[in-house]
């Protein structure tokens, strides 16, 4: 029998995916990804000033806009062949490693954790006993008896006082819910934690970025600190030194807590490394350069063409990106009937409702030499990985070992490319980050020792048109803003995010897009419960970069079940 | 950490979803707070939101909300009544809303001792720069409910002299470009 299964988030706050599957004797035949709302950030650039383009690009999404802002002054600078300081690309760099690090650490704990985790399982476990596998995973000092006794009588108190609150509405008891209780208290007692470094991030965000969400000291050339070694009011030692201690505790929690939980979680659910694999096709775009020019990046970017044959490797993107990206709308909401560049791209809404055979989402089909491709950490790592990049090498094999001696079988690179492989990809990568922090931090202060004060380079606009790319590799994988300026004014504005690439939908061909792609097979144990649906969705961090945020008191209940 | 946070929340390319981060520059522009007192435009920051909460005694958000009631009209809502609103199961992670927020924040043992909303009816919340008239209307309003909530906690505020312009840069006109273009 046939079912088709909607989750439609429409009527949600800040709700914008809606996925769709058909389901035939309990295995997904057909998925199709859509957003449901536009997100239109184009139209608002259009006629504005150029170096005031990252103001309004990082306002487009609350979690994501650091990000956008910078792709955004990379673009312009890009247009403009304009080099920025050595100082302002580590202080860029800073900020973009932290506010990876915040994301990967939400994304692993408040966001998809309770799709694993059964909390209704904690008033059983055993708290010495969720100690000592704590203890056998790390040295992290959270771990304590204490720690875990506190976190298990909260969840009695919450199980108990029937106001569930946040937990309201996870699968508990689902079939596919298997740890041991003691493992799924010591997971939650760390999500609990997790808010804390979250916050440290932050913080070191704010302190070189102004405030956080929407940071304020990028600059078309440069960033706008002011450095200044002796005063205590712009970026001097007192700073730098409180930025290095919490940039300490952020990494080593990512190092002692994130990285080796999302291990013992793989290792837990290896039965995850053959579901939700998907894409053939991975695109990273290199990023953290080390110089102002931007010619060595810490994390290296490529293209793998072909997966599945595995012979061919990784090949360069240098160039290739910025010619071969074309966005498809033949299934989106948009006029048009061929593949555009983003340079020359159109946004003309064309509204139908939602037709599994015609147009059925705001995201457009973004294509790489015609083709789908996936982006994200997997992407990454598996780029890395591929061209023996030191680092990547590194934590991935430590990943999995770990994770294969706790599933008592090996797991090996392959396997990656599956929706646990892209769990445990993003804290391969987090972790990565973390390592790179401090080095980044380092290439600051030794380039203002040599006495470099200098932030900013300051941009003069030509009178013909200049077209510009800005690249930046995002927790979620690659993203690139689009422009096209006419005497310093925006003639033209394109962001392609990462769930353009992740959430695009069928192209003119029919072929269809990386979520589309991953569910295909995925047995479904309740179709009332779709939580191997949600499972594979959450594990590409989905986001739909259209935060259009207002508060509903009434709220709704969501998600349908229809025979077919 | 200041004792009080009066943050506007909203996206300000969506129209009117643009009123809190609208009144919360407003009332800096007018008004000098205490030093225990941060007012700032929180933008859309989601889940972002729990990292505010942390030592404040007293929150006051300010938010677009949906209402049958007509467009501008002003409505308060306390903490029970937002933290009861259905949380259905997340889909993206960008569905963490004002809600979810608080039930997190409430797990982890940092609610403030009173949170209020005032909320502001919107008219639309299409990709636009600015408020529609309506709400561009009810900003006084607002401004007037944040002040009565802040009279009612006992703070002190004092007006600053006129001619402050409030920061509300997106809604400049287009076309407007002031550097050197050159050959």
């Amino acid at each position: 029998m046939t079912k088709r299964i909607t989750i439609d988030p429409i009527t949600r706050i800040e709700g914008h995916l809606r996925i769709d599957v058909e389901v035939d004797n309990g295995k997904v035949s057909d998925a199709w990804a859509s957003c449901t709302m536009w997100r239109g950030l184009e139209k608002i650039l259009e006629g504005r000033d150029a170096r005031e383009a990252w103001l309004f690009a990082q306002r487009i999404c609350g979690v994501c806009t650091t990000v956008h802002a910078m792709a955004s002054v990379r673009a312009v600078e890009d247009a403009l062949k304009l080099e920025i300081p050595a100082n302002a690309q580590f202080i860029r760099n800073i900020i973009l490693i932290n506010h990876a690090l915040h994301d990967n650490m939400v994304h692993f704990y408040q966001l998809s954790a309770l799709d694993w985790v059964d909390v209704m399982q904690i008033p059983k476990a055993d708290a010495a006993r969720a100690t000592s596998i704590g203890e056998g995973l790390s040295s992290w000092t959270g771990n304590s008896r204490e720690h875990m006794q506190a976190t298990k009588d909260k969840a009695i108190r919450i199980a108990q006082s029937g106001q569930l609150g946040i937990l309201a509405n996870g699968y508990w008891g689902h079939p596919a819910m298997h740890l041991r209780p003691e493992v799924n208290l010591l997971l939650f007692t760390h999500y609990l934690q997790a808010l804390e470094f979250q916050r440290k991030s932050h913080q070191i965000v704010a302190i070189l970025g102004g405030k956080v969400p929407h940071i304020q000291n990028l600059t078309v050339g440069g960033v706008a600190n002011a450095i200044n070694l002796d005063s205590e009011a712009v970026l001097g030692m007192q700073r730098l030194e409180q930025i290095r201690l919490l940039m300490a505790e952020v990494t080593n929690f990512v190092h002692n807590v994130y990285f080796p939980d999302a291990c013992a979680l793989a290792g837990f659910y290896p039965e995850w490394f053959h579901i939700g694999g998907g894409s053939d096709r991975f695109i990273a775009v290199p990023d953290l350069p080390r110089d102002g020019k931007a010619t060595h990046f810490d994390l290296p970017g490529g293209y793998i063409r072909s997966f599945a044959s595995g012979g061919e490797g990784v090949l360069s993107i240098d160039g290739r990106f910025r010619e071969a990206v074309t966005e498809d709308v033949t299934h989106a909401y948009y006029k048009g009937d061929k593949a555009l560049h983003p340079w020359k791209g159109e946004t003309i809404p064309d509204y139908t409702d939602w037709h599994a055979d015609q147009k059925y989402t705001w995201v457009k089909a973004a294509r790489f030499e015609g083709q789908p491709a996936e982006v994200g950490p997997l992407a990454q790592v598996l780029i890395g990985y591929k061209q023996g990049h030191a680092l990547t090498r590194k934590w991935t094999d430590l990943a999995l070992d770990r994770a294969s001696s706790i599933a008592g079988h090996r797991i090996g690179v392959d396997q990656l490319r599956s929706t646990m492989g892209r769990q445990l990809t993003r804290a391969i990568r987090a972790a990565m980050l973390a390592e790179l922090a401090d080095q980044h931090l380092q290439l600051l202060i030794d380039n203002i020792a040599k006495g470099d004060y200098t932030t900013h380079n300051a941009p003069s606009f030509p009178s013909g048109e200049i077209e510009g790319v800005g690249t930046h590799e995002a927790p979620r994988g690659a993203l690139s803003h689009w422009v096209v300026i006419d005497k310093g004014i925006i003639k033209n504005y394109q962001a392609v995010v990462p769930s353009t690439w992740n959430a695009s939908p069928r192209d003119k061909a029919g072929v269809r897009g990386p979520y589309e792609s991953a569910l295909l097979g995925t047995q479904i144990a309740d179709a009332e419960k779709p939580l191997e649906t949600l499972r594979t969705i959450h594990s590409f961090d989905p986001c739909m970069a259209c935060a259009c945020h207002t508060f509903d008191p009434a709220g709704k209940k969501l998600g349908s079940v229809e025979d077919l | 950490m200041s004792r009080i946070l009066i943050g506007g929340i909203g996206n300000v390319l969506f129209a009117d979803d643009g009123i809190g981060p609208f009144v919360a520059r407003t009332l800096d522009a007018r008004y000098r707070f205490p030093s225990d007192v941060e007012v700032a435009d929180l933008g859309t920051p989601g889940l972002d939101l729990i990292d505010y909460f942390e030592g404040r005694e007293r929150i006051l958000l300010i938010d677009a909300v949906k209402s049958a009631e007509k467009p501008g009209s002003i409505l308060l809502y306390h903490q029970a009544e937002i933290a009861q609103c259905c949380v259905g199961p997340r889909t993206g992670p960008h569905a963490p809303s004002l809600t979810e927020t608080l039930l997190t924040v409430e797990m982890l043992g940092l609610s403030p001792q009173e949170l209020v909303l005032v909320g502001v009816v919107g008219q639309s919340y299409e990709t636009d720069c600015d408020l529609t008239g309506a709400v561009r209307e009810a900003v006084d309003d607002a401004i007037d409910a944040v002040l009565s909530e802040l009279d009612r906690w006992g703070v002190s505020y004092q007006a600053k002299p006129s001619g402050v312009e409030p920061g509300i840069w997106w809604t400049k006109p287009l076309g407007n470009f002031t550097a050197q273009v050159v050959q």
